[in-house]
């Protein structure tokens, strides 16, 4: 997979050039705006991560000028403007994700993959199925073994979240984005204690469970540990 | 807002200016009316107290037959119109004249009394009003000398109609032209005060129209544009100064998590304590950044900087699922955490900051209110605001204490409390006054009550 990071500051880029290389991703590194269109316009990238106050060129410009000259590459935005406009204005640009400053590692490879999956395609699938965990979309039932679990409506949208992700870690962001809409950090352990629910009703009584959790970075939903 | 015509300034001006004009109009008109009504009664006056001279003074000079034939001359040949005489005895008896009998019952005590004599003309039967006056004459005879004021009555009609339709119309005209004039003024101070709400609504680029016609309003709204552009430059400046200082601020962090995060994904890996040391040392910068986050959430809705992405919210669902979300947490905590909601609370705001307002008043509670306690969260519609409420049964705020703990940045470094109280209040606050809303901390006997009162908006 080949990475674009168009990032102006000197001394994050190297560390997370390094840590993505690390993480099996080719990457080419662009340090300023005019630079990073240009590679983005002529190379062949799977996704591209920009840094949104660039020189030169601004990192929402450049989405748009991409999209402008037709090219649909996911863009990622790092983002040192957290306010609640900033989101939404970078997604109305085109981004396809933003990630606000500073963030974690874990968080930035999370979504990475998040975004690279989601460009292998989407299936218009009714029925999801992990092992023996089924979960039927529209009659909105979920069995694990044969057996009927019985779960809320929040429930039922935090597991199909994770088994359309199957196989990626979710971090605790992308689920208080993805299943509850909020793009703020409570202070609670909130999502800890849904997921720590979902596992009672979903892993109990198995040998071997299927939500997983991967530290300092959040869970994951697969098969085998 | 709407602006109500009949409760406007222009409207109450117009309407004393018609009042003004009726009463002006009646004071003219009528004076001219009684005047020409008196001057033609005094013409009528005069004539028959000339002839009733001239007639007793031809009786000095040659009695009653004189008198007699100087009628009946006066009468057939040169007389003139109207013209009524009479001359009857003592008992009111007929002696000459062109009245067939008198006219009243006995001496008519009036100086000028007046009657009607009926006559026949040409086709129709017709009643003439007669204004005279009686003289006894030496011997006991009554002279009496009237004019027919038909005339003078329909001339003195007509023009008391005419003064009527004249006090009628004139009002009616500067009612209308009152109200024209309440109208244009009402909709062209509409047109501003519309276009200052939708600034304030969020619309900053939004501009009062000029009529082109050079006039007062152009005026004022070149200066209120003229305003408009200076909060808007200096909204722009604020945006930057905040932007560049949030860039300042998280760029410095950002390099510090980069740096310990390859650390801990390096390998070989660390020892066991220093990664635990490390990942201790992130906690804290998370931390850190989280309060860097509420502290620039609060400076930016401090400054008046106008709301962003605004819609309609019901705050009623939100609520809801807040509490979906929290419950499983409070239920850890040992505290019950429910919800009453009234369905489709709307109020027009941005979702993301109302669900923090929220996410900070639960939070609160859960951090304050001991085990066992219970948490309420209520959000009810009102007839212009929706209403919610957050109460618990936990220590509180003492009254002396409330309006302090709104306060941004003041309970911090305050000892006693658990950490980062205070601030979360302050976000509350601001984001309450972001969506012009208006708060309230009460004691909830025992605990604390939070209310919070959000202008409606669908």
């Amino acid at each position: 997979m080949h990475v674009l990071l168009i990032e102006d500051d000197t001394e994050a880029a190297p560390f997370l050039v390094k840590g993505l290389r690390e993480s099996g991703y080719s990457v080419d590194h662009a340090a300023d705006g005019r630079d990073g269109l240009f590679r983005a316009t002529e190379g062949a990238f799977d996704l591209i991560v920009t840094d949104r106050m660039l020189p030169h060129i601004d990192g929402l410009a450049i989405i748009e000028l991409l999209r402008a000259k037709g090219i649909g590459t996911p863009v990622l935005v790092l983002s040192a403007l957290g306010g609640v406009d900033d989101r939404v204005r970078g997604l109305k640009a085109g981004g396809d994700d933003y990630l606000t400053k500073p963030f974690a590692f874990a968080e930035l490879l999370a979504r990475i993959e998040a975004l690279l999956r989601r460009r292998a395609g989407a299936p218009h699938t009714t029925r999801l199925k992990v092992e023996d965990l089924e979960f039927d979309l529209l009659a909105r039932r979920v069995t694990r073994g044969g057996r009927e679990v019985e779960l809320t409506a929040r429930e039922l949208k935090l597991l199909e979240f994770l088994m359309r992700r199957a196989g990626q870690v979710v971090t605790r962001t992308m689920l208080l984005e993805g299943v509850w809409d909020l793009h703020f950090d409570p202070q609670s352990n909130l999502i800890d204690v849904h997921i720590s629910r979902l596992r009672q009703a979903i892993d109990r009584g198995t040998d071997h469970p299927l939500i997983h959790t991967v530290r300092g970075s959040g869970y994951v939903l697969r098969s085998d540990a | 807002m709407r602006l109500d015509l009949f409760n406007t300034t222009a409207f109450r001006l117009s309407a004393g200016y018609t009042l003004l004009v009726m009463l002006a109009v009646s004071v003219t008109l009528g004076s001219a009316y009684l005047l020409t009504e008196s001057l033609i009664t005094d013409e009528v006056d005069l004539i028959i107290a000339t002839e009733l001279q001239s007639l007793e003074e031809k009786f000095a000079r040659s009695g009653l037959p004189g008198v007699s034939d100087e009628i009946n001359l006066r009468i057939d040949s040169w007389g003139r119109i109207g013209a009524v005489y009479m001359i009857a005895d003592a008992n009111f008896e007929r002696i000459a004249g062109n009245v067939t009998h008198w006219p009243f019952d006995g001496m008519p005590s009036e100086r000028w009394p007046e009657f009607e004599i009926a006559t026949i003309e040409p086709g129709r039967r017709a009643v003439h009003p007669v204004r005279a006056a009686v003289r006894t004459l030496p011997g006991g005879d009554l002279l009496l000398v009237g004019t027919d004021i038909s005339q003078g009555r329909r001339f003195a009609d007509k023009f008391r109609f005419a003064t009527l339709w004249g006090i009628g119309l004139s009002t009616l005209a500067a009612a209308l032209a009152g109200f024209w004039f309440s109208y244009k003024l009402a909709r062209r101070v509409g047109e501003v005060t519309r276009t200052c709400q939708r600034i304030m609504d969020g619309e900053s680029g939004h501009r009062l129209p000029l009529a082109g016609a050079n006039d007062e309003f152009d005026a004022l709204a070149a200066s209120v544009n003229r305003v408009l552009d200076r909060l808007e430059e200096q909204a722009g400046t604020l945006r930057a100064t905040f932007d560049s200082t949030a860039h300042d601020l998280r760029a410095p962090l950002q390099r510090l998590r980069t740096r310990m995060d390859a650390l801990l994904l390096r390998s070989p890996p660390l020892e066991p304590a220093v990664h635990e040391s490390v990942e201790s040392a992130l906690r804290e910068v998370d931390r850190l950044q989280r309060t860097l986050a509420t502290l620039l959430q609060i400076a930016l809705a401090e400054s008046g900087a106008p709301l962003g992405a605004s819609a309609s919210v019901d705050l009623a669902e939100l609520t809801a699922e807040l509490v979906e979300l929290f419950e499983p947490v409070a239920a850890e905590l040992g505290l019950a955490l429910a919800c009453r909601t009234q369905p489709a609370a709307h109020v027009q705001g941005n979702r993301q900051l109302l669900a923090q307002l929220l996410t900070n008043l639960i939070e609160n509670c859960l951090k304050y209110v001991p085990a066992g306690g219970r948490i309420e969260v209520t959000v009810e519609c009102l007839a212009d605001a929706v209403h919610l409420e957050v109460s618990d049964n936990g220590p509180g705020i003492a009254a002396s204490d409330r309006a302090r703990a709104l306060q941004p940045f003041v309970r911090f470094g305050s000892g006693g409390q658990p950490e980062g109280s205070g601030l979360g209040l302050s976000l509350v606050a601001a984001i309450t006054r972001l969506h012009r809303g208006r708060l309230e901390l009460a004691s909830n006997e025992p605990g604390l009550r939070v209310l919070i009162d959000l202008p409606n908006g669908s």
